[in-house]
Formats: structure tokens, C-alpha cells, sequence
């Protein structure tokens, strides 16, 4: 869920923009160099962000009975890494402010630590964790996406709580208020969303096994070039598991490039 | 194409130059999240509301359907300010000013929104992202902008088309179903997003590509008069609200 335009008072909105610059600027100055050295990743980070764009318009069913959005963090941060995800969740989140409503240009600093930074990074540890401890992928891909979802809103919670502290009890108090009504709506929602993601994650792994090991989501089989499809993969250990280099962002996107 | 952008295309004003729009609609966010909300928030909603029913031309039903959807998190949120939890009188009672700090957080909200739906109401995303270079925006990253852009439109169109093949064939009947249609949507758009990116380096690659992507931007000035009178209001607006302040309780 997306905080609306001026929801936030204007000091929060101007503090959650400032502490959101650094992952945004670091996040650009990556895929400035990326494009800038491969010039024809312009069109596949453009692609990735149509496809963030277009998962976060998915309406998937709630346990509770209704409906809503994912927020599709999980499996871009899981996909492009979270750097990647900053900007392409940044691009995102001011397309759904602009086109659709969703959101806001006063908040969008807030709704970018909670979607495009907390959630992605949040995500992609818990991910990372447990493809460490050899984790089954779908595993693991579960608790990413379940987690990228739950701590966007466990952010977004607290950065209402801070703006609206309850008159009572405070800080807490608000933060129970918040996190109370997201919590009966949202763990549903983080349960539908990490089960989703496995779904999609499965469909991928058997449809399109090239472009998962060229983003170093699989690992390459032995004696099977790049993008041809296989029955069996061997190939589910993420390419930056222990003891073996992690591919810089700009390796990964360029070789998905390069091939495609 | 989504239904604000369709209307951005065939806007009155769309021949403006976005910055002039950008100084009257976000000029006006600014104002509705720094004045106080009674009667600073309320007159820019008025303002707002006249200019995008009136000048603007938007339809009053277009402008429902998109500000609906902010308005349900406001008052889902604003719903929250009503209540306290802990105090001597129980564990969750109604707050001291509860109504009046949801009341004034609801006309910021819908004051500061309708701002922003000036904007985009009569701004298309294709006026707007080429010229955010010239604002600082690195260009690699406004030509990844623009290809999602594009490519969002797409994959959307494809999405639908997918989704009435899928309810055609009882694809949405169970909830099993519905899942399993749901999860090949979302792997069916990395498949077709990758494909297209794929098809596009292709042919732009056969046209010479050099990793900038020239697009056509519509040759328009900003009008000095517009932006004057835009400032002009933005401050009566300001000096409104001080002198009101003094005489409404």
C-alpha cells in the first residue's frame, strides 16, 4: 500500500526523501555505468521495469477473500538485485503516481525506503540466507517475497506512526493502531504474494532457464550453452553463493544483454 | 493505455509546456501540505477542483474514477486519528481532536492529490520524461524510463488479452485455477518483456543504435503569461488563507 499524496506532514515528507537519496543515487550511478559500458542494457532494464511495472498491477486473491496488488519487490530484487530494484522501483513508483493515482510526488521519497529500498534489501538477505544454508530455491523464494512484502509494510507502518503519533500512548501507541490494521490485511497478502512468486519462480525455471542463469538467478549447467532449455537443472544455487564470486550488477545485466 | 495518460494526450492544455503545468499542480501539492488544512488545504481544493473541471477540461468522471483511489487510503488512514490507545478511560477510546485532525488530514490528502492529478490529467508521460534530463535526471536512466514506459502499455495490452483467454477457457472458475492463471500472467510478462527487449536491441541494433534513444519531443515554450498567473494565484491563495484564518474559528 502506497502512502498517499500529502499524507505526510512536510518535514517527514522532505526526512524520508533525504534518507531514501543515497540507495537512489547509488542505485543510478550503477545503472548509469551499466548502460554507459553496454549500451544495449537500456532495453532490457527497460523491459525489467515494465515487467515490476506491470506485477505490481496484478490483482491476486487474498486469503481474507478480497483482492490487492502485490508489490512484486521480492522477485525483482530476487531477478535484478536490490541496487537494480532501486531505481526501476523508484521509475515504478512515480509511473503509479502519476498514472494510475497510487501514491504521491510528496511521498514518493517515503514509499521509495519502504518499496523500492527496505523491501528489496529485506528480501533479497532472507533469500541470500537461505540459499547460504541450501535452502531448496522455492524455499527460499517464498520467505524473500513473503518477507519483501511484510517489511514494506512493517516500514510503511512506522513511517505513519511517526507522522501521527497516537495523542495517548505515543509512537506505540500509533504503531499498534497501523500495524494493527495492516497486519489482518497484509500477513494474507505476504502469505499470497510469497506463493505467487514460487508459482511464477516455477514457470520461469522451466520456461525461461536461459535468462534466469544469465541474471545469475541459476547457475549454468555443465555442458549446456547458455539459453538452451534443459529438462533437469542442476542449476539452483544462486550464482553469488559462498565461495564463489558474486557477478557485479553490470556482469549480470550485460551478459543478459549480450545475449538476448 | 491507462485512462489518465489517454486523457493527458487530449488535453486542452497539452500543448503547454509541462513546466508551466508543473509550477500550477505542484505549486498547489505544495501549498495544500504546508498551509494549514482549514482553510489553507480546503481553498486549494477548490482552486484545484475549478481548474481541472473548468480550464483543464477534464471529465468529472474520469477525475472520480482516478481520485477514488487515494481517497480510500485517506480515510482508511484518517479513520486511524479518531481513536487512542491507552489513557485512564480504557484501553482504546476516541481521541481529544480526533475528528478534527482526521478532518484536516483529509482535506491535505485530497487538496495535495488533486494537485498532482492537475499534472497528470494534462501532462503525458512522453512530454514529461525526455525533458527531466534538462533537470538533472542522468539520461541513461530517463532512456530506461522511457523504454518502461513504452513497454508497459504493451505488456499491459498483452496481460489483458492473456487474462480473457484464461477466463475463456474456466481458467478463473476455482480458486486453484485462478492461481495457477494468476502465476502464468506473471511469467508469461518476464517471458514477453524480455522477448520484445530482445526483438527491439534487434532492430535498433540493424539501425545504427549508439545506446541514445532520440525521441521526438513536441517544440513548445513555457509561457511566461502562464506561469505569472499561476504564481499570481498561488500566492492569493496564500494571502486568502492568512486573512481567513483571522475570522473563521
Amino acid at each position: 500500500m502506497h502512502i498517499a499524496e500529502g499524507f505526510l506532514p512536510p518535514a517527514h515528507a522532505i526526512a524520508w526523501g533525504v534518507a531514501s537519496a543515497p540507495f537512489v543515487v547509488h542505485g543510478v550511478r550503477s545503472l548509469t555505468r551499466e548502460v554507459k559500458e553496454h549500451p544495449e542494457s537500456t532495453l532490457l532494464l527497460g523491459a525489467s521495469g515494465a515487467f515490476t511495472f506491470v506485477l505490481s498491477a496484478l490483482k491476486i486473491p487474498s486469503v481474507t477473500g478480497s483482492c490487492s496488488h502485490p508489490t512484486g519487490t521480492g522477485l525483482g530484487a530476487i531477478l535484478f538485485r536490490p541496487p537494480i530494484m532501486t531505481v526501476l522501483g523508484t521509475i515504478t513508483l512515480l509511473f503509479q503516481a502519476l498514472l494510475l493515482a497510487h501514491g504521491g510526488l510528496t511521498t514518493l521519497g517515503a514509499n521509495v525506503f519502504s518499496m523500492a529500498i527496505i523491501g528489496p534489501w529485506a528480501g533479497y538477505a532472507v533469500y541470500k540466507l537461505l540459499k547460504r544454508y541450501e535452502v531448496p530455491l522455492m524455499v527460499a523464494v517464498f520467505f524473500g517475497a513473503f518477507v519483501a512484502d511484510l517489511s514494506t509494510y512493517c516500514v510503511t507502518s512506522v513511517q505513519l506512526a511517526l507522522a501521527f503519533p497516537d495523542p495517548s500512548s505515543g509512537f506505540l501507541g500509533a504503531l499498534g493502531k497501523f500495524g494493527g490494521i495492516f497486519a489482518v490485511t497484509q500477513i494474507p497478502l505476504a502469505v499470497s504474494e510469497g506463493l505467487l512468486t514460487v508459482l511464477v519462480m516455477r514457470l520461469l525455471v522451466q520456461s525461461s532457464k536461459g535468462e534466469l542463469t544469465r541474471l545469475g538467478v541459476l547457475l549454468q549447467s555443465k555442458g549446456t550453452r547458455p539459453g538452451t532449455r534443459t529438462e533437469k537443472s542442476e542449476a539452483t544455487e544462486d550464482a553469488g553463493a559462498p565461495g564463489k564470486p558474486a557477478k557485479s550488477e553490470a556482469s549480470r545485466t550485460s551478459e543478459t544483454g549480450a545475449s538476448t | 493505455m491507462l485512462p489518465i495518460d489517454a486523457a493527458a494526450h487530449s488535453s486542452r492544455w497539452r500543448r503547454r509546456h509541462p513546466v508551466d503545468k508543473a509550477v500550477l499542480g505542484l505549486g498547489l501539492t505544495v501549498l495544500a501540505i504546508s498551509l494549514p488544512p482549514w482553510p489553507g488545504a480546503a481553498l486549494v481544493l477548490v482552486a484545484a477542483l475549478v481548474l481541472l473541471l473548468g480550464p483543464a477540461g477534464v471529465g468529472a468522471r474520469q477525475l472520480w474514477r482516478a481520485y477514488r483511489v487515494p481517497l480510500g487510503f485517506c480515510v482508511t488512514g484518517a479513520l486511524t486519528l479518531l481513536v487512542q490507545i491507552g489513557g485512564p478511560d480504557g484501553f482504546v477510546t476516541l481521541a481529544d481532536g480526533g475528528p478534527a485532525r482526521a478532518g484536516g488530514l483529509l482535506l491535505r490528502t485530497s487538496a495535495a492529490s488533486l494537485g498532482v492529478l492537475l499534472l497528470a490529467f494534462t501532462t503525458p508521460m512522453s512530454d514529461l520524461l525526455p525533458r527531466l534530463v534538462k533537470a538533472g535526471v542522468p539520461a541513461p536512466v530517463v532512456d530506461v524510463a522511457l523504454v518502461t514506459y513504452r513497454m508497459s502499455f504493451l505488456l499491459l495490452d498483452s496481460m489483458s488479452r492473456i487474462r480473457q483467454a484464461q477466463a475463456a477457457r474456466l481458467g478463473h472458475t476455482t480458486r486453484a485455477a485462478a492461481w495457477r492463471s494468476l502465476a502464468g500472467l506473471g511469467a508469461t510478462a518476464f517471458v514477453r518483456a524480455f522477448d520484445r527487449a530482445g526483438r527491439l536491441q534487434a532492430g535498433l541494433a540493424g539501425r545504427g543504435y549508439d545506446g541514445t534513444l532520440r525521441v521526438l519531443v513536441p517544440d513548445v515554450r513555457v509561457s511566461r503569461g502562464f506561469v505569472a498567473a499561476s504564481a499570481t494565484l498561488l500566492t492569493g491563495l496564500v494571502a486568502l488563507t492568512l486573512v481567513l484564518e483571522r475570522f473563521l474559528p
